[in-house]
């Protein structure tokens, strides 16, 4: 069983937090807009843009704050490089889905932001069940 | 022949990329830093990344005869899925550490034994000028 640790500043861990779980949902309910603008057949607009730099944003912090925190938590080898492996794989997904989705305009490019929405809550579920709690 | 990184393709390219990238960044993981512990394992998750990544570039439509390198690796996703997902069933202890062909892929919501039927449907599906 892995300890939990206090911080330095005695606080529990934003990584244990609700922040995450924030960022997780926003990143489905972003899929979930998508799938709406693939229903309408609507194409991608400045707001879906908006939002999922919004998403990204947040995914900064997540890792930003995770990289200080992770002097406090038991987290190494194999785990740590995980932890860190699916943040930084959180902040190529949604620009890369971009990229690909913007070079059409079809309801297959839409739903690639979808795809993109998705993996990005994938990603900070599986980061947030390696960091111990 | 119609395009394969087109319309649904598009979807299925990003799928396919996302499998590419999870499938790379887990085999480097296994291999860095646990490659003694269960090297079939390990050495297998290195073929499903490489796998993936062709399916992916295959669909994309990069380099010089990607149709054909689609097909390669879809057909061989199809043969690895099925083939490391029953041995896993019958015999757990043949790969003690999960791939993603585990148990048909069961791990990742069976994403790994639909993705090269869908794969194959959608070459056959383009295989003429639309």
């Amino acid at each position: 069983m892995k300890s939990r640790r206090w911080n330095a500043l005695g606080q529990s861990d934003l990584v244990d937090s609700p922040f995450p779980s924030v960022v997780l949902v926003a990143s489905l309910i972003f899929a979930a807009v998508v799938l709406v603008y693939v229903v309408l057949d609507r194409t991608p607009d400045w707001g879906l843009l908006g939002a999922a730099g919004f998403i990204e944003g947040l995914t900064l912090v997540l890792l930003v704050v995770a990289g200080i925190q992770v002097g406090g938590v038991d987290l190494s080898g194999g785990a740590l490089v995980t932890f860190f492996g699916y943040l930084v794989a959180g902040l190529v997904l949604l620009p890369a889905g971009f990229v690909w989705s913007l070079a059409e305009r079809s309801r297959g490019a839409t739903a690639v932001l979808m795809v993109a929405g998705l993996a990005q809550a994938f990603v900070i579920l599986r980061a947030m069940q390696v960091w111990p709690s | 022949m119609s395009s394969t990184s087109s319309g649904a393709g598009r979807v299925l390219v990003a799928v396919y990329g996302v499998f590419a990238l999870a499938a790379t960044a887990r085999s480097l993981v296994q291999l860095f830093t646990k490659a003694d512990e269960a090297p079939l394992a390990y050495a297998l998750s290195a073929l499903a990344a490489v796998v993936y990544i062709a399916a992916t570039l295959g669909l994309a439509e990069v380099g010089p005869s990607p149709r054909r390198l689609a097909w390669a690796a879809v057909v061989f996703e199809l043969v690895g899925v099925l083939t490391v997902g029953t041995l896993t069933v019958l015999d757990p202890e043949l790969f003690p550490d999960a791939t993603v062909w585990s148990a048909y892929g069961a791990g990742y919501g069976w994403l790994p034994l639909v993705l090269p039927f869908a794969g194959i449907a959608w070459l056959w599906h383009t295989r003429r000028s639309a």
